[in-house]
């Protein structure tokens, strides 16, 4: 009789089965017609491609459901319908073939579309998507889920969810990887097992895209760093077309051997995928049977991830990106009260710029949304950076909405001693995954002593324990209070790191800059102190990457404590020292904007904004201000020199990239000007909304004309991309918006351009309406009744200061 | 083939730039080959391709497979063709993540990855065009311009038969929106006529377009 599969599943092989696709095109299934729809048309072949596999010896038959969901079955009760016959008939062939010892899949392959921000399928759409197939493939009798072929890490993480949420099967995933052992949407393989691990899937694996042969690079790998047991589905080689048709090269034979070379990498279950047959499972089998069995091994790796890279946390510290948070900072609060999404993004650029490896986000204000903040700044971040986020708040609704939508496996800060705390936290942590921060202090207090916060971290520990998650995703906060107010601050920091580097084999975290709180040249207290805690074994540490005296210390005491072989790191930072400067530019940071013109520093204010260089405008109008009113630099120099390559842009003497480069120039001069004349009230010529039509997620035109537009004095309402004509008419009707601004790229989406022209007309007739983008022509724009054409950024402007500049 | 090994004209990147006759300043020139060198570090390239055999069942209409197409330009473009190519190209999605990072950072930057980006998948169907043309040769056939849905007459909408018929999605990450638009962005699909006469003087690209007298990418 068939054992419960978790009791089975890594604990003795299994045996997956074939292809399921390419046995139904052999038998007559055509190229673009759904094979699901054979689950009720052509059982009997249905029927006979399951026989074939169980026969062949496999354990686990997968249903024919791999693309069954409501994008591709739109009705329904047609869809519970294909999913329950394909589980049905898998049944009938398991009881007919004396395999009741097996197990039925229902089987979820990717929807066929990109999830957002890169496609259109919102997150939350793809989690009810493959919960509903889920649900009715538990209902139908399934034993398990198998989630395959996903090649976008986003979209693995909503199947995975939807799956979980929606019913209680075991849930093993295997993903697609090229041949560099990346995804299409690019996480590694080690990023893959973390974000997976974390979601606490049973198995996963790879499948797919790959011969066995080219697999094995993917399959060290992940048997490196899965926990869980791992899975091999591998095609019978690479596909090639020939006369229209794909085929695989690889022989049953070739496979077998293959496949047997994979096992002693230690796997725990085998099988195929396209090109394979009944006959590959069954020589499959026969090569890897009789070998020896190895349960797969806890790895004690700590690692967090983003959409495709993975940064270990241990054999080297972190430094971990502490600006994203309004603490102390006035101009983040502001941008959080008017929701300048673009500064804070661009605060996190300028991190992964200067060196971090992961960036903190911490966007508490109790005057805004925290929890809505939250998710869209996480959301916007990791689609801007590759690098991991650590979501940093109070707030459990902020916490699990970011965990939620975040692309990866995250780390989170924080959790403390208190139970109140770890009810909250944990729960989020088992079900979402991640890296989470521990801090030292419980319903006593902070304890003074190393020891006291030491007896706190192992409460934390086994707390983790018995919510069975593991230790090595627990980094504990040693917590750095000033040494202002308590002469023996640090000592008992540094001891804390020590224990648990020590005692428990553990990882720790510090905001490091609090130990100097209250104190003059805090910096000089604060990297020597980031000296002394690295050698006491801190893995990870907040810090300031801009801040040049943290930076060498942190690159000078891993090159002292073996951490930077041959000194690499340190070399190519510090290459080009000098004795006595303050500033070293992290390698690769030397790009947008800087000139290779030494003279470019002593540019005029004029000149800088002329030839485009940002650094030389933003100088050159610091130094203006000391001397001249900011309405006088903003009207004599910057409109001027706006206007001279505005002409020539026109005139065709200077081109597009040019144009923008000035406009960047003199937006980094408008906001030294504007933070300097704050308080006076501002020239306004007009507000203005710009938008990208509903359909349409291209908007870099539209971005453009924003640019532009604010440098000449337009308050700009961007809207973004994709935006409904609701969204747009409720705005304008709102803010009382006399200029609409609209995108369009193609021809197909110029239809919602005309609709919100139309909505906007009946609405807000007095609203004047300029459209542009790739498809867009004066007839086009007559004929859907915008009141301007532009066709590029500067007639957009012309336009509008024909209506508002006088 | 690796991004970095495929040769991108830096005066094709400037056309899409929209430079006429004109050298970019020394400044411009300098950003340009630092972005393309960052883009083509970030792009990897995949296809895949299809040969199908090819009816005309009447006047302006072409069968492909499953595909059928009512088109002028395309019928004239493929008079005398029994076969044609499908396929799909790509650079992935690293350019549109440049693309995104550089709106917050720098928009020359943004814009100049949006023309390499261009240039380098216009670089990339050479090559595949190229083999498509060796693979067609070796069978004694003779390739045609290759044409694209949404070029001249084409309609659109057949980009959901090259999904299909190509598995875009699978073989090589092209996902189509709800409103036909490729993701990555910089992707292309595009039919290539196969006959067993060679016919030179096939006009191509933005000559036979009727957008030539109004696009500013125009050759």
């Amino acid at each position: 009789m068939r054992k419960p599969f978790l009791e089975r599943l890594g604990h003795a092989w299994l045996f997956c089965d074939g292809a399921t696709g390419t046995v139904l095109q052999a038998k007559g299934l055509k190229g673009g017609e759904l094979p699901e729809t054979w689950n009720l048309t052509r059982k009997d072949d249905v029927y006979d491609l399951y026989c074939g596999y169980l026969k062949a010896g496999s354990d686990i038959i997968n249903a024919n459901t791999f693309g069954a969901n409501l994008l591709k079955y739109p009705d329904p009760g047609y869809l519970e319908a294909c999913i329950t016959s394909a589980i049905e008939i898998a049944k009938k062939a398991r009881a007919d073939c004396g395999r009741e010892d097996a197990y039925i899949t229902i089987d979820i392959g990717p929807t066929g579309k990109l999830l957002e921000p890169l496609g259109d399928l919102p997150f939350e759409k793809a989690v009810s998507l493959f919960g509903q197939v889920a649900e009715i493939g538990e209902k139908a009798g399934a034993d398990l889920v198998l989630i395959e072929t996903m090649n976008d890490l986003y979209e693995a993480k909503a199947a995975v969810l939807g799956a979980k949420e929606h019913c209680s099967l075991p849930v093993c995933i295997t993903t697609t990887y090229d041949q560099s052992g990346k995804l299409l949407t690019g996480a590694s393989v080690e990023a893959v097992v973390a974000c997976m691990e974390g979601l606490r899937v049973d198995a996963v694996g790879v499948n797919c895209s790959l011969g066995p042969r080219e697999m094995l690079p993917i399959v060290k790998r992940l048997v490196a760093a899965a926990s869980v047991p791992v899975i091999v589905n591998p095609n019978a080689g690479l596909p090639r077309t020939e006369d229209g048709k794909t085929v695989y090269d690889v022989t049953p034979k070739e496979f077998a051997s293959c496949m047997s070379e994979i096992a002693d990498l230690g796997i725990q279950a085998a099988g195929g995928c396209c090109g394979t047959t009944p006959d590959f499972i069954r020589e499959m089998i026969a090569a890897i049977r009789q070998k020896p069995f190895r349960e797969q091994t806890k790895k004690e790796k700590t690692v967090v991830t983003s959409f495709s890279q993975a940064v270990e946390i241990g054999e080297k510290p972190v430094i971990i990106g502490e600006r994203i948070n309004p603490t102390g900072k006035k101009k983040f609060k502001e941008a959080l009260r008017n929701g300048d999404i673009s500064y804070i993004l661009q605060e996190g650029l300028k991190e992964e710029d200067q060196g971090a490896h992961i960036l903190d986000v911490n966007v508490g204000l109790p005057e805004i949304d925290e929890p809505s903040m939250m998710e869209t700044v996480v959301k916007r971040l990791q689609g801007v950076t590759g690098l991991p986020l650590q979501i940093d708040t109070t707030n459990k609704e902020a916490l699990e909405r970011a965990m939620r939508c975040y692309n990866g496996k995250p780390m989170i800060n924080s959790v403390n001693g208190k139970k109140e705390s770890m009810d909250m936290v944990f729960p989020l942590v088992k079900k979402y995954g991640g890296v989470l921060v521990g801090l030292c202090l419980d319903e006593g207090g902070i304890p003074e002593t190393a020891e006291g916060r030491l007896a706190v971290a192992k409460k934390i520990y086994e707390a983790a324990d018995s919510w069975g998650i593991p230790r090595k995703d627990i980094v504990i906060d040693g917590l750095a209070m000033t040494i202002s107010s308590d002469p023996k601050g640090a000592l008992a920091t540094l001891g804390t790191l020590r224990g648990v580097r020590d005692l428990f084999h553990g990882h720790s975290i510090l905001g490091v800059s609090n130990i100097s709180f209250g104190l003059p040249a805090r910096e000089l207290i604060n990297a020597n102190f980031l000296t002394m805690a690295i050698e006491s074994g801190l893995s990870c540490a907040i810090i300031n990457p801009g801040n040049e005296a943290m930076m060498r210390a942190y690159y000078a005491s891993c090159a002292l404590l073996s951490m930077d072989e041959n000194c690499a790191a340190f070399i190519d930072r510090y290459r080009d020292y000098k004795p006595g400067s303050t500033q070293t530019a992290a390698p690769g940071t030397a790009k947008e904007g800087s000139s290779s013109n030494p003279a470019a520093k002593d540019l005029s204010l004029k000149e800088s904004v002329i030839r485009g260089v940002k650094e030389a405008a933003a100088a050159a109008a610091e130094k203006e201000l000391q001397t001249r009113d900011g309405l006088a630099i903003i009207n004599e120099d910057l409109i001027p020199a706006l206007d001279v390559v505005g002409q020539g842009f026109e005139k065709k003497t200077l081109f597009l990239p040019q144009l923008l480069m000035s406009a960047d120039a003199a937006k980094a001069a408008f906001a030294v000007i504007r933070e300097a004349m704050k308080g006076t009230p501002q020239k306004i010529k007009a507000k203005v909304i710009l938008a990208t039509v509903k359909g349409d997620i291209h908007d870099i035109g539209k971005n453009i004309v924003k640019v532009m537009m604010e440098n000449y004095g337009y308050d700009v309402i961007d809207l973004g991309r994709d935006v409904d004509p609701k969204v747009i008419t409720d705005t304008a009707l709102r803010e009382n918006v006399p200029l609409v601004g609209l995108s369009a790229l193609m021809t197909t989406t110029v239809v919602n351009m005309e609709a919100t022209i139309k909505l906007l007309h009946e609405k807000k007739p007095d609203t004047k309406i300029v459209v542009g983008g790739a498809v867009m022509t004066q007839e086009y724009a007559d004929a859907i009744g915008a009141d301007c054409y532009a066709k590029d950024a500067m007639e957009t402007v012309r336009y509008a200061d024909s209506l508002f500049d006088n | 083939m690796n991004a970095a090994e495929l040769s991108v004209e830096f005066r094709e990147i400037c056309r899409y730039l929209g430079y006429r006759g004109t050298a970019p300043t020394p400044e411009v020139a300098e950003k340009i080959s630092l972005c393309l060198s960052n883009l083509q570090k970030a792009s990897v390239l995949s296809e895949t391709h299809v040969v199908l055999p090819l009816e005309s069942p009447e006047e302006n209409v072409l069968v492909a497979g499953e595909m059928e197409i009512h088109s002028k330009n395309l019928y004239k473009n493929m008079r005398g063709c029994h076969a044609c190519c499908l396929f799909a190209a790509t650079i992935g999605i690293g350019c549109d993540r440049l693309i995104a990072r550089a709106e917050l950072t720098s928009m020359a930057d943004a814009a100049i990855y949006q023309a390499a980006g261009a240039a380098l998948i216009e670089a990339w169907c050479d090559v595949v065009n190229q083999e498509i043309i060796k693979e067609a040769k070796e069978k004694g056939l003779h390739a045609r311009p290759r044409f694209s849905p949404g070029y001249g007459d084409f309609a659109l909408t057949h980009q959901r038969d090259f999904e299909k018929i190509l598995q875009m999605a699978k073989h090589c990450g092209i996902h189509l929106t709800d409103t036909l638009l490729m993701m990555p962005s910089k992707s292309v699909t595009a039919i290539i006529g196969l006959s067993e006469t060679d016919t030179p003087c096939i006009l191509q690209g933005c000559e036979t377009c009727d957008h030539a007298s109004t696009c500013s990418f125009r050759r």
